[in-house]
């Protein structure tokens, strides 16, 4: 946890009215991720929040609305999302995938330059037989992506007592994310070598990014993660060092529809906007 | 407050007080139609939820012409994403006004970066009289403002500035001199206090 920085659960009522910047608001959503009490209070809060904006009501002009229902009638409607049932317990999942992900496994074939393979994986209901279920190739970018969290867990990181991750998050907030039942499998090559392995969930607009085969970057350089959206760009984070070729888990939270993911180099420890070309952009 | 025309003549069953006109089941039931593509239940939509929209996002964004654009912006994303409201997570009022709120704050922050901020920051005292101001007139704001009568000045202050003023909580810090740890933890036991009165009377 950065110093001098609240608490996530502290900032609920910031993070509903809107009040964090970036870097906190992503804090938050890793936070409520992970903590149901948490989430359960922000959802209680974002009603009060609305009585707040119900008090302000005020009517706009009637021209509003022939242009809004004129915009409307072009836009094409979201599908809807699978039903997800209720989380499951975490830590018999990890457990699952120590048995049936050796880190050593190797990386998915290789698609074409710039482009991107999606597969949707039905989760089953026992998490034992997780990967048993799954496709071949998700279940290869599922495995390389837990492979990750086990490879960075048994470092060093994993004997600091919230077993917190590298890139910011923590092993139960990567599990959170590959377990979820909406879980989205990306995969995409980074243009100067290597290839990036994403595991999605719409429900928990969140993300994990794992990437194996990165380039080495001088020590003056890092590798920097965007969330690209219709409303500009963010920061979700740098990537930490490589640990036996492998880089991550890095978790991007507060995903919104249209969002597209990109990641490009920077200097030093990381920019505000990105600078460097995007070496791999995913629309997500 | 002066009423909506619609296109055709009809008149417009809602433009003030919207939340308590229209129960959540019946928002609900309507959210779910337009997730079918159904644009009569749109328009039925628009009408309870255009007006706490276009307010909320005038109290964040001020200008009036911008707020007309962020308001169809988010009614536009209502329509669009409507089968991704989960009526089992949170009520339609409260999933609406969370992206309106949050499209205006995300307008007001990327012109920030110009010197229109400080702008805004000089004005503040009078912007704060009139959102206490405006709160006050209509009835069912009043029960809310009684409920903000009852926070502490700080909670208060703290919950004003970042919902209908937009700051960051480090920005409402700056302003009342206190430090931003304090603020953080005022908005959320403000709000705490604002939803267990607000709930009192449900």
């Amino acid at each position: 946890m950065r110093s001098g920085r609240p608490e996530p659960h502290v900032l609920a009522g910031a993070y509903v009215m809107d009040a964090l910047d970036d870097a906190d608001r992503a804090r938050v959503e890793r936070h409520l991720i992970r903590c149901e009490a948490c989430a359960r209070e922000v959802a209680g809060l974002r009603e009060t929040t609305a009585r707040l904006a119900a008090a302000r009501a005020a009517a706009p002009p009637a021209a509003l609305k022939d242009r809004t229902l004129h915009v409307v009638g072009g836009t094409r409607q979201l599908p809807p999302r699978l039903p997800v049932p209720a989380p499951r317990r975490l830590a018999g999942v990890r457990l699952a995938f120590c048995q049936t992900a050796p880190p050593a496994l190797p990386a998915p074939p290789a698609p074409h330059a710039r482009t991107v393979r999606q597969h949707r994986a039905r989760r089953p209901a026992v998490p034992a037989r997780a990967a048993a279920l799954l496709t071949a190739s998700s279940a290869a970018v599922l495995a390389a992506v837990l492979a990750v969290v086990l490879v960075v867990t048994a470092g060093p990181a994993a004997r600091r007592p919230a077993t917190a991750l590298p890139g910011g998050g923590t092993a139960d907030a990567v599990a959170a994310i590959v377990t979820a039942r909406d879980a989205t499998m990306l995969t995409g090559r980074v243009a100067t070598g290597g290839r990036a392995m994403i595991v999605m969930s719409g429900r928990r607009h969140a993300l994990v990014f794992t990437a194996a085969g990165l380039r080495r970057l001088p020590s003056s350089r890092c590798y920097e993660l965007w969330v690209m959206g219709p409303d500009g760009d963010r920061a979700a984070g740098r990537l930490p060092a490589a640990r036996h070729g492998m880089t991550g888990p890095v978790i991007a939270a507060g995903l919104r529809a249209g969002d597209q993911l990109g990641l490009s180099v920077e200097p030093g420890r990381g920019a505000g906007h990105p600078t460097g070309r995007m070496l791999l952009v995913l629309a997500l | 407050m002066a009423s909506v025309r619609i296109t055709g003549g009809r008149a417009s069953p809602a433009s003030g007080p919207t939340a308590r006109v229209c129960p959540d089941a019946e928002l609900a039931e309507l959210m779910s139609r337009v997730a079918r593509g159904d644009c009569a239940a749109f328009d039925a939509v628009y009408d309870r939820l255009a007006a706490p929209v276009f307010g909320v996002v005038c109290s964040v964004v001020r200008d009036r012409c911008q707020s007309e654009e962020v308001t169809q912006e988010v009614m536009v994303e209502v329509w669009r994403s409507a089968s991704r409201f989960d009526p089992g997570r949170g009520s339609a009022m409260a999933w609406v006004t969370t992206i309106a709120h949050r499209r205006a704050v995300d307008r007001v922050r990327s012109e920030q970066r110009s010197a229109n901020r400080e702008l805004r920051a000089a004005t503040f005292s009078i912007a704060y009289d009139d959102v206490v101001e405006t709160t006050l007139a209509h009835l069912d704001r009043e029960r809310v403002r009684q409920c903000l009568a009852s926070l502490t000045e700080l909670q208060r202050e703290s919950v004003l500035l970042a919902y209908y003023g937009g700051y960051t909580y480090a920005e409402v810090a700056q302003m009342l001199g206190v430090a931003p740890g304090t603020v953080s933890t005022r908005m959320r036991d403000g709000l705490i206090r604002l939803r267990d009165r607000l709930e009192l009377d449900q």
